[in-house]
């Protein structure tokens, strides 16, 4: 009981650790990785749910519980993190694109992120029980490799989060670029539920002004 | 489930149908109660994934998908000559977005990756870019009206 209690206490620390994404837009009280899984975890379920969607609905909420618990020895990585310049003036004109890489370059980072990722998950589980170290290893692999129409899915609803709490950002302060993220948005996402929330947030969110960046 | 049809590579189809074979010679042993092979190992199939699929009772239903996509599906092949002037599924597309170049790979979902460039037929984007060629700016409508001009298009499908 004890290792699992060390555990718990590690897995903790995403209460308090602020998304890297937002720490870059110098967004004041970001929210924390926890933050971001509870409700990632809600959206994923019921979109999928109010699609009826045949869909394992308790294995889309166990993916979403474990699916950063990695970040708590690898911490928090955004797509801008080899490309980001020192000074927070070249921060701000960096975030308002959408980065891209060369094929190498993608799969480079791709490859560096996995191996980082998988080492400190295996590090942070490495006192559980066989069974709980092999589901959870099992469940955030799906994630990674979008394996399973659950994996694939919860992959999704996480970029969807992400993207509502971006727009969400922006409502109180216009100054948050938003256009990576419709970019990213519209090249990424194909789940016809997905596409429909996605509208959704443009309707809701731009109904008075349009975002201009 | 519903009937759609899968556009994928010959290299994803042989990929799962070695999935299929193997979960179903997984399941056939299993239930025999003989120790469960350890042979699954193509690069999008972890045997830990299938073990723990085993533990959950997920296993049918991956093995109903796979046979659902396999008897549903259409494979994406390089076009005619004549046709390859214009952006269709498995067409490589350079583009320039947003003062960027980059370049797509335009695949069925089943193979989506857009982190590594391949870009859904479904997703806007993949959608928008279809049936244009070179040249063509495609506008996509989003609330800062995006647009993507087409510069290359380029078939490698083996």
């Amino acid at each position: 009981m004890d290792k699992i209690i060390k555990f718990f206490s590690e897995i903790g620390k995403l209460k308090r650790m602020p998304r890297r994404g937002w720490v870059i837009r110098e967004i004041k009280n970001p929210e924390t990785i926890a933050e971001h899984t509870f409700r990632a975890a809600i959206v994923a379920w019921m979109l999928a749910a109010h699609k009826n969607y045949k869909l394992d609905f308790g294995k889309i909420i166990k993916i979403a519980l474990i699916h950063d618990l990695c970040e708590v020895y690898a911490g928090d990585t955004t797509p801008y993190d080899s490309i980001l310049p020192k000074d927070k003036k070249s921060i701000r004109e960096l975030v308002k694109t959408w980065p891209r890489f060369s094929p190498e370059k993608r799969q480079k980072i791709a490859a560096e992120k996995f191996k980082k990722e998988n080492a400190a998950l295996e590090k942070l589980i490495k006192d559980l029980s066989p069974k709980l170290k092999k589901e959870i290893m099992a469940l955030w692999l799906d994630y990674e490799k979008g394996s399973s129409p659950e994996g694939k899915f919860f992959k999704h609803a996480d970029r969807i989060e992400n993207f509502l709490q971006a727009s969400e950002y922006w409502r109180d302060n216009k100054k948050i670029p938003l256009k990576p993220y419709w970019i990213q948005a519209e090249e990424l996402h194909d789940d016809p539920v997905l596409l429909e929330f996605i509208e959704q947030i443009d309707k809701e969110f731009h109904k008075d002004k349009k975002p201009k960046n | 489930m519903e009937e759609k049809i899968f556009y994928i590579t010959k290299k994803k189809l042989q990929e799962l149908q070695e999935e299929h074979e193997g979960l179903l010679e997984f399941e056939r042993k299993r239930s025999l109660s003989q120790e469960a092979p350890k042979i699954l190992e193509s690069e999008d199939l972890n045997p830990e994934f299938v073990s723990f699929q085993e533990d959950v009772g997920f296993l049918r239903s991956r093995i109903d998908e796979l046979k659902n996509i396999l008897d549903h599906h259409e494979l994406i092949k390089n076009p005619a000559k004549n046709e390859r002037s214009v952006v269709g599924l498995g067409a490589k597309v350079k583009i320039a977005v947003d003062g960027q170049n980059d370049e797509f790979l335009l695949v069925g979902t089943l193979e989506a990756n857009p982190a590594m460039g391949k870009i859904s037929n479904e997703s806007p984007v993949g959608r928008a870019l279809l049936g244009h060629k070179v040249g063509d700016e495609v506008f996509i409508n989003s609330p800062m009206g995006i647009t993507y001009k087409i510069k290359n298009i380029k078939y490698e499908i083996s």
